[in-house]
């Protein structure tokens, strides 16, 4: 075994090595968050102020909406997990990522592939099927570079210098398998060799499905995995949950797309299997989050020390929620009143928002001093980051559910006439609005330090934001848990 | 799970089984479905769409319309999309082999449109009036205007006989017309093809309550 010094120096070799790549990742991640977050305001903005760049053919809602949601999706949530996947599975794999220079090239590959489809987006060449609007053209560029980085992160595993295969690493292995499949298949399906009639909005479910649930919440469940018991300095609690939750967790939501298409034109086994394969995921849920609660269980008082640790345990809640919801909407007797309302909408967004970013940011705040050298420049932005984040993330909650359950109420009533309902749902499209402005709130205050904490010029650090490690934490006898 | 291969093998396994257990059992079970030959008089249903309601199709899909309308009604029973006059029977997968591309929505900001060609209100001039100045028919809509689909010409010019009849506060300034442009007659061809009027053996078992719970 090494001893801890050479650990260190392992370690600090390997984040060298990643410091180039991962911070190109994140510092496009960021500018995605920033400009899908104002997108999306522009867009949330138009449902109660329709004047509002109207008459505007680029920015008309059913183009802002759509390009917002890809330039969040494809821009910030895929560079965001690009950048943090790459960087823990080196660490855990205890090797260092070679030739990062190609993982360069492929970020600029992705992210011309989305700044392009964007632009295609506002510009009309949509296709409109849900998170596969980029347009056609764009498709190779984005499989091209992330066939270079699956192949990265998939290599440095298997050059790993370690005996023990770590739970985060089943998750990001995984989810490095899962999505171009995912995505090459909807794109065969849908434009290559399109299939016919009611299978396409089948196909759309099963990707959009799969693309939450096999890619940003394994993404999501790494984070969590790893963050816990390396900031606690305590290992995971139970030996044989997280792999029962893992694969339970897994083939339930490889089955589950169908759950979209409740009331639908396709035969009624395509939602039945979907909601069976919700109810599978129950278990998986419990168990994910007994073991990870259970991490935390007694040193809640570490939130207060670790902003890092405060994010995750946001994410938490978020996956927890999100799967609630999840379930519930998988039901047919919820569907009938809130499938089609703002609480379809919320369930997504409490996945990729809730649990994925919140996580992800959590990991941007660990990882970036590490690759720096030096601590975040601000305390203050990043408090203020994480106090519009959860406040926005409760403000959003509590307006999408309300506002979703009285337009389901008044949709499933014929007596209401629509301008009727239009003109119900105005308040709660403010409210959303304004949860919307906290978060991008959050996203400036973010981006903001970001750029002024890698930027190498400037006095050295104002206030460490990395708050004091446990004196346990900081020489880890071996990274990682388990 | 200290093995690699284990794993790789389960990863594989779960999205296999997911593609072949959903979509190819989906495409063998009703990937092949045709046209349906009524009996009586040997019409193909539903009916291929014109060519220009084709092309309004992808103005539909690049202006993202999907965004606020969904295009499926769903059963008697189940919601009240009947109620409300959406249609008058659930949309079966056959109603959707006209479209190319099939945009079935997922969120109803607006009314569902699958059978908006149906509305006892439902014209040319209804359809041009509402994507011009949603105001001007449906008051206090937060539907965009899409009036850039649209040309503002000198009154002077021959009078185009396809110019919109506004009043009031919608109506052009004077001297002026506003002719609907090549796209916005393509968007209210695919608008006016919107009905599925056609009664397939298929609609109507689903609506019997026996079938319909067939859930979990
Ligand atoms: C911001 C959401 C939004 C977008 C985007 C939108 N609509 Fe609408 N639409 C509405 C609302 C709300 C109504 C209901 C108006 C009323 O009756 O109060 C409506 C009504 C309609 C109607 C009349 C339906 C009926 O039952 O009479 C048609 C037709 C229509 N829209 C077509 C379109 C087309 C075509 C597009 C794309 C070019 C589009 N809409 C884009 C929100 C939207």
């Amino acid at each position: 075994m090494n001893s801890p010094d050479n650990n260190r120096l392992e370690q600090q070799e390997i984040d060298a090595s990643a410091k180039w790549p991962v911070l190109t990742f994140l510092g496009s991640a960021l500018c995605w968050l920033v400009l899908g977050g104002a997108l999306q305001l522009g867009a949330a903005l138009q449902l109660h102020t329709p004047a509002f760049l109207g008459g505007c053919e680029w920015f008309t809602y059913g183009r802002l909406a759509p390009a917002a949601q890809n330039a969040l999706v494809y821009g910030w949530g895929m560079n965001a997990a690009f950048g943090f996947g790459l960087w823990l599975m080196a660490r855990l794999s205890a090797s260092a990522l070679r030739h990062g220079g190609w993982l360069f090239v492929a970020a600029q590959f992705w992210n011309l592939g989305i700044t392009l489809g964007v632009l295609g987006i506002l510009t009309g060449a949509s296709t409109s099927f849900e998170l596969l609007e980029l347009p056609r053209f764009v498709t190779v560029l984005l499989l091209v570079a992330y066939a270079l980085i699956g192949l990265w992160a998939v290599s440095t595993f298997c050059l790993r210098n370690t005996e023990h295969v770590y739970v985060s690493q089943w998750y990001l292995f995984g989810a490095a398998f899962w999505f171009p499949w995912l995505y090459t298949v909807a794109q065969v399906m849908l434009f290559q060799a399109p299939v016919r009639g009611a299978l396409q909005p089948l196909v759309n479910a099963w990707y959009v499905n799969g693309l939450y649930g096999l890619w940003f919440v394994p993404v999501a469940l790494a984070a969590a995995y790893y963050f816990l018991p390396k900031i606690l300095g305590r290992p995971l609690n139970y030996f044989y949950l997280p792999a029962a939750g893992f694969w339970c967790l897994v083939v339930a939501t490889a089955f589950s797309g169908g759950s979209r298409l409740i009331g639908g034109p396709v035969p009624s086994w395509v939602a039945t299997l979907g909601t069976v394969a919700n109810f599978v995921a129950v278990p998986a849920v419990v168990m994910i989050s007994m073991t990870l609660f259970g991490t935390l269980a007694g040193r809640y008082a570490a939130l207060k020390e670790s902003i890092t640790l405060r994010f995750v345990f946001l994410g938490l809640l978020g996956f927890v929620a999100a799967s609630l919801l999840n379930f519930a909407l998988s039901l047919r007797s919820v569907a009938v009143l809130l499938q089609f309302t703002l609480v379809g909408e919320l369930r997504d967004w409490l996945l990729f928002y809730g649990c994925f970013s919140t996580m992800m940011f959590g990991a941007a705040y660990f990882i970036v001093p590490r690759l720096t050298g030096r601590a975040w420049r601000s305390g203050a932005l990043v408090r203020a980051h994480c106090g519009a984040t959860a406040l926005g993330l409760v403000v959003l909650t509590v307006t999408l559910l309300a506002a979703g359950w009285q337009q389901g109420k008044l949709l499933n009533d014929p007596a209401v006439p629509f301008a009727d309902l239009t003109k119900a749902m105005l308040p709660w499209f403010t409210a959303r609005s304004v949860a919307l402005m906290l978060l991008a709130v959050g996203h400036l205050a973010f981006f903001v330090n970001f750029c002024w904490s890698v930027c190498p010029f400037g006095s050295a650090a104002e206030a460490p934001a990395e708050f004091h490690l446990p004196p346990a934490m900081s020489l880890p006898a071996k990274e990682g848990h388990a | 799970m200290k093995n690699g291969l284990t794993l790789f093998l389960g990863v594989f396994a779960t999205l296999a089984l997911s593609w072949a257990g959903v979509l190819l059992t989906a495409q063998r079970q009703f990937g092949g479905l045709a046209q349906y030959k009524d009996p009586a008089d040997e019409s193909l249903n539903p009916a291929a769409l014109s060519g220009i309601a084709d092309q309004g199709r992808m103005v539909y899909q690049d202006l993202g319309c999907v965004s606020c309308h969904t295009q499926q009604v769903r059963r008697e029973g189940f919601g009240a999309d009947i109620g409300r006059g959406w249609g008058t029977r659930q949309s079966v997968a056959r109603d959707y082999l006209r479209e190319k591309t099939v945009l079935i929505g997922q969120a109803r900001l607006g009314p569902d449109l699958r059978n908006a060609a149906a509305r006892p209100y439902a014209d040319a001039e209804y359809f041009y009036n509402l994507l011009y100045a949603p105001q001007s028919v449906a008051p206090g809509t937060n539907m965009p205007s899409y009036d850039f689909l649209f040309d503002v010409r000198p009154a002077s010019d021959q009078p185009s006989p396809h110019a919109l009849r506004l009043t009031g506060r919608f109506a052009p300034a004077p001297g002026t017309q506003i002719v609907p442009s090549r796209r916005a007659d393509e968007l209210v061809a695919y608008l006016l093809s919107l009905k599925d009027t056609y009664d397939y053996p298929e609609a109507r078992p689903f609506v019997e309550p026996k079938q319909k719970e067939g859930g979990h």
